[in-house]
């Protein structure tokens, strides 16, 4: 305790001491009242807020500008700024705000090394913080001023140097121009200091490699590869933290030089090293499985690798131990790693099936947390695009559609699309038992989004419409579009966005099913659903939405003899079309266009008009003067097998009609 | 110590040369072969004396390093000034002067607590806890209030300690009481452990001994060796005796 002698003791109440602040001094007199200050706020938030709100760090922060402050007044200040700074969003901004960057960097050439301690910790601790202002590295006095810090012997400097690398540097030409300025060799010697010196030049390291082929290419040829060994062996260190950052560091090298890794050996290593500190306490283990989805991510092969070794059956095991007790971000990291397991391989999806995935995460759709639920879903809709387990109507139970249901209600508008994603997919279910989604109450809900302001959910709750009125029963299929109604689905049909409008067509062309009884809401009033497509066919429109109406169009074809004259009205050219000399029907065009599939589902469309009976003649005529036979004569040896078979069945039974 | 380090040398050694022996016949080794190959290993004194040096220094006795260095040559591998800072805050929590240490913690290093919120949160609750065995009641329950219900605000992992503490305010004898056990001196000790751990790490010093390692690797080793061998074994680790096994 510093002596001081015939003062008072300093009162404790924070009004009080803050009050003190503002007498004006910045002698030794004011010591006790900044070491209490600093001594109340450390470890304590909620002390730190509520000095805060007494506006106590602009006043601290000028005493370590003034001249009259002596060192040890200085001391305790710079400390008191740092700890405010430290993991409070409202310091940072405070201390950032009241200029203290500034004269804490003064600070660091100050004659008392005690005082350059403090100052170059607090410093620290602003530039871990998100907010910390821009290093601009570009400028030839900064890079020296950096290079001088690095080359300091105080632990603290060195540190806070590489602290500011790793948080300001960003940009490709930034980071050139440190590595041509020798930092990167700087950083790389610091590997061989202490634990936290180590840690911080590893931060600084992955920042100046990310995405730099040049920068990584230096790196690994730095003492002919000594560097990148020290770096190898600094992912079987003791300490998981330095394990961790040693592991993000290596991935951003391999992602800029992928050359150098070529050999799978090392790239094992790390997912086996990872999927180790998932199991660590703390930030490591939270942070973890973000850094191994980060190095498996979208790589077929990676994919393959972690699952040979174990990594499904690890995390799962992991989670049925613990799921109750793991911290929310921890929970989100591994559902988004088993998630990214089950995007790409049919044999993944198979495995994460049979380790029971589905069952197990089924609780953690009802999670506090917004994110976890989101990243279950994620993990829904991967594993339910196995073919092989959709087809047996695995992903249809109560237990899996219900609680997914729910979440199309929630509260977060990313949980919903998420959800969406995930009922979507549970939808395609290839059997015909779709009851429970049916029956869940999801069918009125998912309607309810149809008519959403938000393009992303609309596309989203139309497709899973889409994808479960597929191959539905009759009745059922009634019963959704009489929820739908019939002047949604028109106005989706001529949505302003385009992908909207091309899953609502595909929406009607699962509603029409070929039995003539789905008439009575095609054609109901003055809504016209086939007038809708026949609009979005003659405009503007994206193969995709073309293909889907000529789908719609040609199950509508298959239907009866009305239907059929409908397309026939539909396709052919009218009044307005023969005065701008475009004698030929839309149907032309589609048959010319190099899209395969619109193509075959245009020749579909013919196929059912010609379907042999009473009024084919006139059909074939109509469809002769529109050019479509002719055009048709062209494609006898269409590349695609299957379109040059419908053709030659176009083709045939119009000649049947003429005889 | 040479003689523990021999043993465990030899039994390691031995591990590997027997591992293709049947499991149903373990190998014999007579005590004065086992002497002897012992003999046959060589330790250095320098690593000895690191070992101890290591030991005396992460424990924190001072004045033993600083004798120990004087005669034996060994450097310690940390600046015996800040053993004495470091040892200065442990006593500080060993006498129950709570607020006393926090504040040379700080003085020490201002971010250690800032960046162990589990430490903080157990050195307020020791103060706590100080403040219930000297009987002052009131400022208890204002403390209580004022500190520690803000940690639970802050962190709800530390709500069902916070609870077990305050519960001790509810009976008249304390120390009978379900959670009397916070009151002993083992909850001092293991709250000053805590904080010795903690001031090491943020040194970059590792904050376990090496000596408590090498001796379980020593047990582990024996255990292993027992299902391919019958030896003389070490089963008291402070006299490091032989002992012959029964067959």
């Amino acid at each position: 305790m510093p002596a001081t002698a015939a003062v008072a003791p300093p009162p404790t109440a924070p009004e009080q001491l803050a009050a003190r602040l503002s007498s004006g001094d910045s002698d030794e007199s004011l010591l006790p009242t900044l070491r209490e200050i600093k001594n109340q706020i450390i470890g304590n938030r909620t002390k730190k807020l509520l000095y805060l709100r007494l506006r106590a760090v602009p006043k601290i922060v000028a005493l370590l500008s003034s001249s009259s402050s002596p060192s040890p007044v200085i001391i305790q200040a710079a400390a008191a700024v740092g700890s405010f700074a430290c993991g409070v969003e409202e310091g940072v901004r405070a201390v950032l705000d009241a200029g203290a960057v500034p004269h804490l960097t003064v600070l660091l050439s100050h004659p008392d090394a005690k005082v350059v301690d403090s100052a170059a910790r607090s410093l620290r601790i602003i530039f871990q913080s998100k907010l910390a202002p821009k290093y601009d590295f570009l400028l030839e006095e900064n890079k020296t001023f950096l290079l001088s810090l690095l080359n300091s012997t105080n632990e603290n400097i060195t540190e806070l140097a590489a602290s500011i690398v790793a948080h300001s540097c960003e940009k490709p030409t930034e980071q050139t121009s440190l590595c041509d300025a020798g930092v990167v060799q700087k950083l790389v010697s610091l590997l061989g200091g202490s634990s936290n010196q180590r840690d911080t030049s590893l931060d600084a390291i992955s920042a100046i490699v990310k995405n730099n082929p040049e920068v990584a290419t230096k790196f690994v040829s730095i003492s002919n590869g000594k560097a990148f060994n020290s770096l190898m062996g600094l992912m079987q260190d003791r300490y998981p933290r330095t394990r961790l950052l040693a592991c993000v560091c290596l991935i951003s090298i391999e992602q800029a030089f992928p050359v150098y890794f070529q050999e799978m050996q090392i790239k094992t290593k790390l997912i086996l090293i990872l999927l180790d500190l998932i199991e660590e306490a703390g930030r490591v283990g939270d942070e973890a499985p973000f850094v191994l989805k980060g190095l498996i991510g979208e790589s077929e092969e990676l994919h393959r690798q972690a699952l040979s070794v174990t990594a499904a059956e690890r995390l799962c095991g992991y989670l049925r131990k613990g799921k109750a007790v793991l911290e929310a971000r921890r929970l989100e990291g591994i559902l988004l790693v088993l998630a990214e397991l089950g995007s790409k391989l049919e044999q993944s999806r198979a495995q994460l099936i049979e380790l029971q995935v589905p069952s197990l995460i089924i609780d953690l759709l009802k999670h506090d947390c917004a994110q976890v639920r989101v990243a279950a879903c994620h993990v829904i809709k991967n594993i339910s695009r196995s073919l092989k387990h959709l087809c047996a109507g695995r992903f249809g139970s109560e237990s899996i559609v219900m609680p997914l249901v729910q979440l199309l209600c929630d509260s977060s508008t990313s949980v919903q699309t998420a959800a969406l994603d995930a009922i979507c997919n549970v939808a395609v279910n290839l059997t015909t038992k779709k009851s429970v989604l049916l029956q869940s109450g999801g069918v009125s809900i998912l309607c309810q989004l149809a008519r959403s302001m938000h393009s992303e959910v609309r596309l989203k709750s139309v497709r899973a419409l889409r994808n479960l009125m597929f191959l539905l029963d009759r009745k059922d299929k009634d019963l959704i579009l009489t929820e739908l109604t019939v002047s949604t689905l028109t106005i989706l049909i001529s949505d302003p966005d385009p992908l909207v409008q091309e899953q609502a067509l595909a929406l009607a062309g699962n509603f029409v099913d070929g039995s003539g009884v789905s008439t009575k809401f095609i054609f109901s009033e003055d809504i016209s659903i086939i007038d809708a497509v026949s609009r979005q066919l003659k405009g503007e429109c994206s193969p995709g939405m073309c293909i889907q109406g000529m789908f719609f169009l040609a199950n509508m074809a298959a239907e009866n003899e009305s239907q059929k004259d409908a397309v026939m009205d539909c396709i052919l050219p009218t009044s307005l079309d023969l005065s701008i000399s475009h004698p030929n029907s839309f149907l032309v065009t589609f048959l010319q266009s190099k899209e395969r599939l619109l193509r075959l589902s245009t020749l579909w469309c013919l196929i059912n008009l010609v379907n042999p009976d009473q009024r084919n003649s006139f059909r074939v005529s109509a469809l002769q003067g529109a050019g479509i036979i002719s055009q048709l004569k062209t494609m006898v040896n269409d590349p695609c097998l299957d379109c040059k078979l419908r053709v030659r069945m176009v083709l045939e039974r119009c000649l049947e009609n003429r005889e | 110590m040479v003689f523990l380090f021999s043993i465990f040398a030899r039994t390691h050694e031995a591990s590997l040369r027997h591992c293709h022996c049947q499991i149903s016949t373990r190998k014999f080794i007579t005590r004065d072969e086992w002497e002897r190959k012992l003999k046959e290993v060589k330790i250095r004194k320098e690593d000895m004396n690191r070992l101890i040096m290591n030991f005396l220094v992460t424990e924190g006795y001072v004045d033993a390093a600083e004798k120990f260095r004087l005669e034996s040559g060994t450097e310690p591998d940390i600046d015996l000034a800040t053993i004495t800072d470091r040892m200065a805050v442990k006593m500080a929590v060993q006498s129950g002067n709570v607020q006393d240490a926090i504040e040379k913690i700080n003085d020490l290093n201002p971010e250690i607590l800032d960046t162990n919120p589990e430490l903080y949160f157990h050195l307020q609750q020791q103060k706590l806890i100080e403040l219930i065995r000297t009987g002052k009641i009131e400022e208890a329950l204002e403390f209580a209030q004022d500190e520690l219900a803000p940690r639970g605000e802050e962190n709800p992992a530390f709500l069902e300690e916070i609870e077990k503490t305050v519960a001790l305010l509810a009976f008249d004898d304390v120390k009978n009481s379900p959670y009397g056990g916070l009151l002993d001196m083992s909850q001092r000790m293991k709250t000053a452990s805590e904080v010795n751990a903690a001031i090491l790490t943020s040194q970059s010093h590792e904050k376990d001994p090496k000596l408590p390692s090498l001796l379980k690797m020593l047990i582990w080793a024996q255990n292993q060796l027992d299902e391919k061998a019958v030896y003389p074994r070490i089963n008291d680790l402070s006299t490091a005796k032989l002992e012959d096994s029964a067959v």
